[in-house]
């Protein structure tokens, strides 16, 4: 992909498209559309970041090399763990806005993984909105998805609510993240909650040992080796200095969030099919 | 229908005054209305460049261009002519429209006609205003606030504002959005209509790929103008129908 020096698209080089082991199916394979997964919470501290980092890993290892986006000009906690393909942003400025929206929605096979930090929240979605996004990628064969993590307070519910309202034609994946505590009785009560009641993607991150959360903030932990590689008693030194069971529960995680994953980018794929007008020869 | 003079003028430049023109025409042309453009800004011709298809460069100080203006206003198929008067030239060209009995005619209602009268921020801009009152009295007059490329505007005394606006009830504010520095860029160098930079269009017909974000800018940005062009009854102040008494 290159950029025309005529074209005041905005885009990013992007890497090589990996090479496949698995033989290409291509007539169902044109029609797959390429992942843009958005994810985003309205609080910080809500194990965003953490779960953006899975998603990219779960491209990775499904033969989908992503290209990360962080939008945390300032901390760049995603730079730090996939430092060889993630563009840091500075939503604050328009080209940065170009570099970002341009390049996510166009055609190209990389999944994508943005990292809406909660300092950007509100410019993140009102750039998306006005500039047409979920459309416009979707004209492209890119398939944007919302997966929104919300805390425990009434007010993060209550934005999901509104966030799907704004985007009727995205797909938003309800993440609630276990490790964050049991929800409030007043949360339970309020109206953006209860507006979930019958959600249809919604998914659940289950609890992990505070330590191995810890250890897989550590920049040098690559997850995708953590799930590649069989586990070994008499390889204590890699991983954080995780001890064999650490790294049981922590592969044993992975996996769980994994197949989560898969169930609900499976569902928004269909669910955006099922939005497409079929024409009938 | 009655033929439409719809002058867009400043008395001084730089302040977007062919930029609004060019909002006119997009609104023109969304609602379906066909209009051709004069622009006066002669021998060089800004509009021209981005509406070259319906706009004719004229010198507006000698009569042979305005004759090409107004005598072809009853016979022209399309009823509605735009005129950018080049800076400096508004009272000017609205007295020798004046000597040419355009006025009169406009009085006895055979032609309608409404003025847009761009504004800058400085108090400059109120005494042009109450230059040119005299001749916006009882047609549709406009007062455009241009906010396109300018943060900080209008710390007008409102006092001092009433005052000037006394007697002109008739006068409608009109208020035309900041849009972003980068996509006002993107669109001049392009040289397209508003709408075809949204669309993807080069002037040729061309499909071109500018960047969504800015597109996006541009598209939010004509909304609001739109909305604002709407608010004010532009077209129905235009046509004389009744929506604009009300």
């Amino acid at each position: 992909m290159t950029v025309s020096d005529f074209s005041t698209v905005s885009t990013i080089e992007l890497p090589p498209p990996p090479e496949r082991t698995e033989p290409i199916d291509s007539a169902n394979d044109a029609a797959r559309p390429s992942f843009a997964a958005i994810v985003a919470s309205l609080h910080g501290r809500t194990g965003k970041t953490l779960f953006a980092r899975v998603l990219a890993d779960y491209f990775l290892l499904s033969g989908n090399r992503p290209l990360v986006f962080d939008t945390d000009f300032t901390e760049q906690t995603l730079r730090a763990a996939f430092p060889f393909d993630t563009v840091v942003l500075d939503l604050s400025e328009t080209r940065d806005q170009m570099r970002l929206f341009d390049t996510v929605a166009a055609r190209s096979p990389e999944a994508r993984v943005v990292d809406v930090s909660h300092y950007v929240f509100r410019k993140f979605f009102k750039v998306m909105q006005d500039c047409d996004f979920v459309s416009e990628a979707r004209e492209r064969g890119v398939e944007p998805v919302i997966f929104y993590i919300a805390n425990r307070n009434a007010d993060a519910y209550e934005e999901g609510r509104q966030l799907r309202e704004r985007f009727p034609d995205c797909a938003l994946v309800l993440v609630e993240n276990v490790f964050l505590g049991p929800l409030k009785e007043q949360t339970l009560r309020s109206a953006g909650y209860r507006a979930f009641d019958s959600h249809e993607l919604c998914m659940m991150l289950p609890l992990l040992d505070p330590a191995v959360a810890a250890a897989i903030e550590e920049a040098e932990v690559s997850l995708s080796e953590v799930i590649s590689k069989p586990l070994s008693r008499n390889d204590d030194s890699a991983f954080g200095g995780l001890s064999f069971d650490q790294r049981a529960e922590m592969r044993s995680w992975l996996m769980k969030v994994f197949r989560e994953v898969h169930r609900v980018t499976r569902a928004a794929e269909q669910r955006a099919l099922s939005l497409v007008p079929i024409i009938d020869y | 229908m009655k033929p439409v003079v719809l002058m867009v003028g400043a008395d001084k430049g730089g302040v977007g005054k062919t930029t609004v023109t060019r909002t006119v025409l997009d609104y023109l042309a969304a609602k379906n209305v066909l209009a051709r453009a004069f622009d006066a800004e002669h021998p060089r011709g800004t509009l021209q460049r981005f509406h070259p298809d319906m706009t004719e460069v004229v010198d507006i100080t000698t009569a042979a261009d305005q004759m090409k203006m107004i005598d072809t206003l009853a016979t022209s198929e399309i009823k509605v002519s735009v005129i950018d008067i080049s800076a400096g030239l508004l009272a000017e060209t609205l007295k020798a429209f004046t000597e040419v009995g355009f006025f009169d005619l406009v009085h006895e209602g055979e032609f309608n006609f409404g003025l847009m009268h761009v504004v800058g921020s400085s108090v400059a801009s109120l005494d042009e205003i109450a230059e040119v009152l005299p001749y916006a009295k009882g047609k549709h007059y406009f007062i455009v606030k241009n906010f396109i490329n300018d943060t900080s505007f209008f710390e007008w005394n409102p006092t001092v504002y009433r005052n000037y606006f006394r007697g002109t009830t008739d006068a409608v504010e009109v208020t035309i959005p900041k849009l972003n520095e980068m996509a006002y860029e993107q669109v001049e160098i392009a040289g397209v209509p508003f709408s075809d930079f949204v669309g993807n269009r080069q002037t040729n017909g061309q499909a071109v790929n500018n960047s969504l974000v800015l597109r996006g800018y541009v598209r939010t940005w004509m909304r609001n103008i739109t909305d604002e062009y709407d608010r004010v009854g532009l077209l129905d102040r235009l046509y004389d129908r009744t929506a604009a008494a009300a």
